[in-house]
């Protein structure tokens, strides 16, 4: 089974992949934002998430060796996803993969930075689309100058509406298009900064688990 | 007087630097560290990764070769980290030496 999700909060996101584990669904890996589960029998599963890349492969290696080391298995996560899944294998280890909150809240500021540069590299793109002009907020104001149809606006009765409903979807895109980068550039900043506010929340301590 | 930044450790730090006066791979460090603690501090793993990452940034500690058997890296203390750890063990024995007159 696949399910399409994001999650800003790591204590969120490891709680909802604990209880679809104890409703059977087994979590198996993660891509992009899809996860994927496999039918297995109802499990009371400690999955815990770590957000890290790697430089080498040899300290991935390490990061991985010094987790399998204390009781805990590797799920999904290469060394340039960030985000890497372990379940809990051994019962007699411990139960998060943290043992103080600074370590705890450092993840979210990985995240966070992660983001932080993902929308920095953004600017270079907006600066271009506003410099030539391709951004152009005017449509919004002006809906009808997306449409090229010559003489849609003259029509009447259902030739307008099927020219009208036809044209529609090009329009949008044309018109439109243009708002996708900065469309994501606030949303990684959206990002960045939950992130951020979580860094600040667990380091304050105000989350105790 | 101005004292060293790093200072006061922190428990943990001071574990660490402790366990790696001897050569050892990471699981073998949150071993040590639970010994030389009496079972007080107990690390996780993320918790360590992050802590040796640290101290290498520092140069409080350093690799020093691979197992062969298991390709586990090994780690051992450096002369500046064990400079930091004489002078946090001074601090801690004067802070006993002053309670001690005292309550």
């Amino acid at each position: 089974m696949k399910k399409y999700k994001h999650f800003t909060n790591f204590d969120k996101e490891e709680k909802w992949l604990n209880d679809m584990a104890k409703q059977g669904y087994r979590f198996v890996a993660k891509r992009s934002f899809c996860y994927e589960f496999a039918a297995d029998a109802p499990d009371n599963a400690i999955i815990k998430v770590d957000y890290r890349t790697f430089k080498k492969k040899e300290d991935f290696e390490e990061y991985l060796f010094l987790f399998e080391d204390s009781g805990w298995t590797h799920l999904s996560g290469s060394k340039s996803s960030g985000y890497q899944y372990f379940r809990k294998a051994d019962p007699r280890g411990s139960d998060d993969i943290f043992s103080d909150i600074d370590s705890k809240a450092g993840r979210y500021k990985r995240l966070a930075d992660m983001w932080e540069t993902m929308a920095l590299t953004f600017i270079p793109i907006l600066t271009a689309l506003l410099v030539s002009k391709a951004i152009d907020p005017g449509v919004l104001l002006d809906p009808k100058s997306i449409y090229y149809t010559p003489g849609l606006w003259d029509m009447e009765g259902a030739a307008f509406w099927r020219a009208f409903l036809f044209e529609t979807p090009f329009a949008i895109l044309r018109g439109c298009l243009w708002a996708i980068p900065p469309l994501t550039f606030a949303l990684y900043l959206i990002f960045a900064y939950k992130a951020h506010k979580q860094f600040k929340l667990t380091q304050e301590n105000k989350i105790i688990r | 007087m101005g004292r060293d930044k790093h200072l006061p450790l922190t428990e943990t730090v001071y574990y660490i630097l402790l366990a790696l006066t001897e050569p050892a791979h990471g699981y073998l460090i949150i071993q040590k560290v639970e010994e030389l603690s009496n079972g007080q501090v107990r690390m996780a793993a993320g918790t360590l990764y992050g802590a040796i990452e640290n101290l290498m940034k520092l140069k409080f500690i350093q690799p020093v070769s691979t197992d062969e058997n298991n390709r586990r890296k090994v780690y051992a203390i450096t002369d500046q980290g064990l400079a930091i750890l004489r002078l946090d063990m001074e601090r801690m024995r004067h802070m006993i030496a002053v309670t001690g007159d005292r309550i």
